[in-house]
This record gives structure tokens, sequence and C-alpha cells, in this order.
């Protein structure tokens, strides 16, 4: 045991002796187990809850998605080549797993007279993953509950699907409709479930809607870079046919509210261990001030400023990390219970899940840490300075008096 | 050797000036040892600060043990107060957080010599004035007598070429302060150590090669 440590564990110890400097050190470790718990907890249910919903994102949007112009000059039979065109080309690009081009239109269904406007969605090959559907069933027309409700419909009932352009015929413009069987009903797990589409297979939707919005969605391989793949067809399309839209670009705002509330919440909690910081070093002045007296002694005898600085450099270290790393763990540990249990319950009707979810992340548990190291090392030094420049003279003087 | 002249020292005391030391001349050969004596805030523990380099005079030079400390830098002056001095200071001084053989291993510790050896030789320079069985005490568990001896103990452990003693034998009585001389004695024999005691005692002045007398500022043969 070195110099440095030998003093320092023995001022440590002596924190014991004097009331104040006693309370100032269990506030100190109690305040930094207070904030490092306290962070790590918020951080946790965060993360629980942003995990949750980016999961749900991702369900809902495709990692890659390819949109037509709105309004393009080309439809119907062009812009079908269009699409097959570039589907092609998507599809041969390295990191593509899948492509499946979708159709977006505003339309009625017609039961008997009563037409109500609903979102149409064509798909190709298989409805979307979040449309509920069995593996080998091809259903035709699937219809969300906010509409079957409405019009009263049951699975098997027929349905006028109806197109706002009309088509010519020999006796003049008529609107453009299809009479279909309801397949399936489906309830989507949104909240605003009032645009829930209608959904069709993509041969009858562009039948009907051939001035519909066109996308293609891709899925990836499962290493694949989205951003990196969306660079690379970005190259090869003509950006006045087709914008190229990655995930993360196309959930931007979300993400940055996400980012926010978590730099919010984390800056607001991290003040405790800012606060006890300040008691840290409130601690470590008032242990200096204790013992001017034998530092002077200590630098009469020769030891140079530097290691005395140390000396209260890792005075703060022993007053600091018992209380952090008891609170990290702590927090990390009640997180997990609160997961394992579902402790906290929320009303199940406001969001996907009916308790609030908790997640440890080993970074968050870092930033955590680095930041109490950061708070407390910058309390230490300011605190440990003043031991390297005590004048030995000054101080031995100052005992005697 | 210790060799000073000229060194003035005042204090500013808010708008008073205080000259304490008005030309001090000194010299001090190898091996030998010197008193200083005179009255009560005459300046003698302010000389002997500047000669262990713990304090600066206004003016004149300071060479001890062919270092001159007028010109060094104070991270310089740290290690050489370690290697070279051993302090006695008028009030003790020992620290409370650690027991008498610690106090004493302390210098030791600084310079960074392995514990075992040095405790063996604290322990035994402990025994030489009679604490050895005390040496588990802390301070606030000794007599005043008792930590004066332990302070001397604390400043022969490295065996330092030059000792300033401040007062070292004024708690004790005849009997320890006799023991005291004697291990002053011996290390000057071993390390043919230079030695200034700042003593009221005229018993302690007459066993010291010379005596000078601190007066008006400046010392002159006693
Ligand atoms: N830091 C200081 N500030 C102001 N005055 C000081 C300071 N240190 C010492 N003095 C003054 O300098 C004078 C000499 O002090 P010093 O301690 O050297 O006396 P001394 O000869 O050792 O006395 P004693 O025999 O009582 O120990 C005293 O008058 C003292 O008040
Ligand atoms: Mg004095």
């Amino acid at each position: 045991m070195g110099f440095v440590w030998h003093i320092a564990v023995r001022y440590f110890r002596s924190t014991r002796a004097d009331a104040h400097i006693r309370a100032l050190s269990t506030l100190t470790a109690g305040g930094l187990a207070v904030g490092t718990a306290a962070l790590v907890l918020a951080l946790a249910a965060l993360a629980g809850f942003q995990n949750l919903l980016l999961e749900d994102l991702a369900r809902h949007t495709p990692a890659l998605q390819i949109e037509f112009g709105r309004g393009a000059a080309v439809e119907g039979a062009a812009a079908t080549e269009g699409a097959r065109d570039l589907a092609e080309l998507a599809a041969a690009t390295n990191g593509v797993a899948g492509v499946q081009e979708l159709l977006y239109a505003r339309g009625w269904l017609a039961d008997d007279d009563r037409p109500l406007a609903v979102e149409v969605l064509g798909y190709e090959k298989a409805p979307p993953p979040w449309i509920p559907v069995q593996p080998e069933a091809t259903p035709r027309l699937i219809v969300p509950v906010s509409v079957a409700l409405r019009m009263g419909l049951a699975v098997g009932d027929m349905v006028r699907v109806v197109s706002p352009r009309p088509g010519l015929t020999p006796v003049g413009p008529r609107p453009r409709a299809r009479m279909l069987p309801v397949d399936l009903i489906y309830r989507s797990d949104r909240a605003e479930d009032t645009d829930d589409p209608v959904l069709l297979p993509l041969e009858q939707a562009s039948a009907l809607f051939a001035r519909g919005d066109r996308r293609l969605d891709l899925t990836l391989a499962p290493d694949a870079d989205p951003e990196e793949i969306g660079d690379f067809l970005r190259r090869g399309i003509d950006p006045a046919v087709a914008t190229v839209t990655t995930w993360r670009q196309a959930n931007r705002a979300l993400l940055f509210v996400l980012r926010l509330e978590k730099g919010l919440v984390f800056s607001a909690v991290a003040l405790i261990v800012a606060v006890a910081s300040f008691a840290l070093l409130a601690a470590l002045s008032m242990v200096l001030s204790s013992k001017r007296a034998e530092v002077g002694v200590l630098a009469a005898m020769g030891a140079p400023p530097a290691r005395l600085r140390r000396v209260f450099l890792l005075l703060g270290a022993l007053l600091s990390v018992g209380g952090a790393g008891l609170g990290g763990a702590a927090g990390a540990g009640l997180a997990a219970l609160l997961d394992r249990y579902r402790v906290i319950s929320t009303p199940s009707d406001v969001y996907v899940v009916d308790y609030v979810p908790f997640l440890v992340r080993g970074t968050d548990v870092l930033v955590v840490l680095a930041v109490t190291v950061l708070f407390t090392a910058a309390a230490a030094v300011i605190g440990a300075r003043k031991a390297s420049l005590l004048h030995p003279v000054e101080a031995m003087r100052s005992a005697r008096t | 050797m210790i060799a000073v002249s000229g060194v003035t020292k005042a204090y500013q005391d808010g708008a008073v000036r205080r000259q304490v030391l008005r030309g001090v001349d000194l010299v001090v050969a190898r091996g030998e040892t010197a008193a200083i004596v005179g009255p009560s805030g005459s300046g003698k523990s302010t000389l002997l600060n500047i000669l262990g380099a713990l304090d600066t005079p206004d003016a004149g030079s300071v060479r001890v043990d062919g270092v001159d400390l007028t010109a060094s830098r104070p991270s310089a002056l740290a290690g050489f107060r370690n290697r070279s001095l051993g302090f006695v200071f008028q009030f003790h001084q020992l620290l409370p957080d650690f027991t008498a053989l610690e106090n004493v291993m302390m210098p030791g510790r600084i310079a960074g010599r392995p514990t075992s050896s040095l405790s063996a030789q604290a322990l035994a320079l402990l025994d030489q004035v009679g604490l050895a069985d005390r040496a588990g005490a802390f301070p606030q568990q000794l007599s005043g007598g008792e930590r004066q001896r332990i302070a001397i103990c604390r400043a022969l452990v490295l065996e330092p070429a030059v000792l300033l003693a401040d007062e070292p034998t004024g708690n004790l009585d005849s009997r320890s302060g006799e023991q005291v001389l004697e291990l002053l004695d011996t290390l000057r024999r071993r390390r043919d150590t230079t030695m200034v005691l700042v003593t009221h005692n005229p018993e302690v002045a007459k066993r010291c090669g010379a005596v000078l007398r601190l007066d008006g500022g400046s010392l002159a043969p006693g």
C-alpha cells in the first residue's frame, strides 16, 4: 500500500469521527446512491417504453421504401411497368431480402346504397405483417373493424368497392366498381383506427385505382444496413420518378422526440448526482480544513504537492464509489424486478401493454457511471487542489491557534 | 554543512511591518551541532524554517548540504526536505490519525521505503527512547513528553544529513532529555549529521559545539 493509499484510507476512516464531516460524507454517498439508482431506473423505464414503440414502428414501417412521385405523369400500364422495373432493380440489390409493391388510394365501400369513404391499400403477394392472416389463406377483401362496424359487415358479406375515377363504357361514363366478399375483418393495435385501410390484392386494386400512389416496401437481410442500401438505390433512381426513404428517415420526427425525451429526463435526474457532488466537494473541503496542519506536516516532511492532491482525489473516490456503485446496482436490480413481475400497471386501453416495461441497457448504465464519475471527479479535483496549494508553515501555524 | 549569510525576513501584520531577521550569518560545519538561544519571539523558529526550506528569506543566501535553497524550485525542495532533512517541530506535530509507529515511519513512507525494514528501524528508535511498548498508541493517548520523543524519532528515521530541532527537550524530564540527547549523539557519530538545535535549556546548549544567541534580528556568539 503506497503513501497515497495509506493516508487517504486513514482520512476516510476519520470522516466518522467528526459529526459535520460524517453528515456530509453520508449525504455524498446517499445522494450518489439515490442519483445513480434514479438515473438507471429512469433510463430503463424510457428504454422499455421506447423499445416497445420502436418494435411496433418496425412492424408498421418497412426498413426501406421507394415511393413514386405523387401525381406522377405516368399511370395505368406505364405506372405498373415503371414499378415493375424498380422492383426488379431493388430485388437484385445486395442485402435486399424481399420487395413488395403496394398501392394507396381513396375510394368507397358500398353496401346497397350506403357508400363509405375509405383508404384502400393494394398489396402484392401477402398482406403486410400487421394483418393477422393465416399463412396459407389468400383473402381478397380485408376490412378493418371500424369500417365493418359502421357498415354492419360480417365475414362473407358481399360489398362493392368503388373507384372515384369513372370508366368509359359504350353507354357513357360509369363508376368503376367491383363486387367482392369480405374475407377477413382485422383490428389494428393503433389508437387512431379510423384511417385503417381496406386491403385488396394488388391486381384488383390496380384495375380499380390506376391513379393511386405506388410504393415499394423492401425487407432487408438481417445484417444489412438500411442507410447504405438506401444510398445505393438513390444513385440508380431518378428522384423525379421516385424517392427512397429509410425507416429512420420516415420516422425522423418521432425518433428525434424520443431522443429529446431521453436527454431531458437524463438531465433532470442527473441533477441529484450534481447535488451529491457538491456535498462531496463540501466534505472534502471540511476534511482538508480539519487536517490543514497535518497536511502541512506531510508537506514539510517532503510529500510533493501532487501526491497530496492525489491523497484527496483518492479520498473523494473512496467517499463516492460505494454510494454510486450501490445505487447503480440497486437501480438495475429494481428495474429488472419491476419488469419481471410487472409491478407498475397502466390502463390497458391506453397502450399496447398494461404494465410499465423496464429495459436495463449496458450502455445506459455505463453512461450513468461515466456522468457520475465526471461530476464527482470535478468535485474531487476542485477539493483536492487546495491540498496542493498549502504553505506548510502557514498550515502548521493554523493548528496552534 | 550549513552556510547562511545576510538573511533577512519581515512579516507584514496588517499595516505593521515586523522585521524579524535583520541579516543573519551562520556557518555550521558538517557533523557539528549549533545551539540557538534567544528570547521568545526573537525569530528562532523563523530561522529554522528558512534553514529547512519551509520558508523563504526576503534577502540573503542559504546553502544547506550543498543545495542553494534560495535558487531551487519548490518541487525540488520537497524532495530535498525528504532526503536530507530531519525536522523536530516546536509543537511536535504528530499526525493524530496514525499510531506512534506509523508517525515515526512516515518520512520513510513518503520516500517510498519498503515498510518491513522501515518499521524495524522505527521500532528500534522507539526502543532507544523507552517507548517501544507505546508503538501502537495514537498521539492523543500519549503524554506531551512521549509525543515529543516520538517526534524526534520521526525526524531521525531516515538518518538525515541535517537535523533541525526546535526545542527537542522542551517537555522532557532530565532522564528522557538525556535519552534524546544520546540519540542525537549516536546519529551524529554514525552519519556525521549537521545539527541546529533551538533550546531554552542551558544544559543542552552546553553540550553543543557552538552556542549562538538570536536577539534583535541577528546572531551573536552566546
Ligand atoms: N506568519 C507570521 N505572520 C506574522 N508574524 C509572524 C508570523 N510568523 C512569525 N511571526 C512573528 O515573528 C516573530 C518571530 O517568531 P518565531 O516563531 O520565529 O519566534 P521564536 O523565536 O521561535 O519564539 P518562541 O521561542 O516563542 O518559539 C514573532 O514576533 C511572531 O509573532
Ligand atoms: Mg519558536
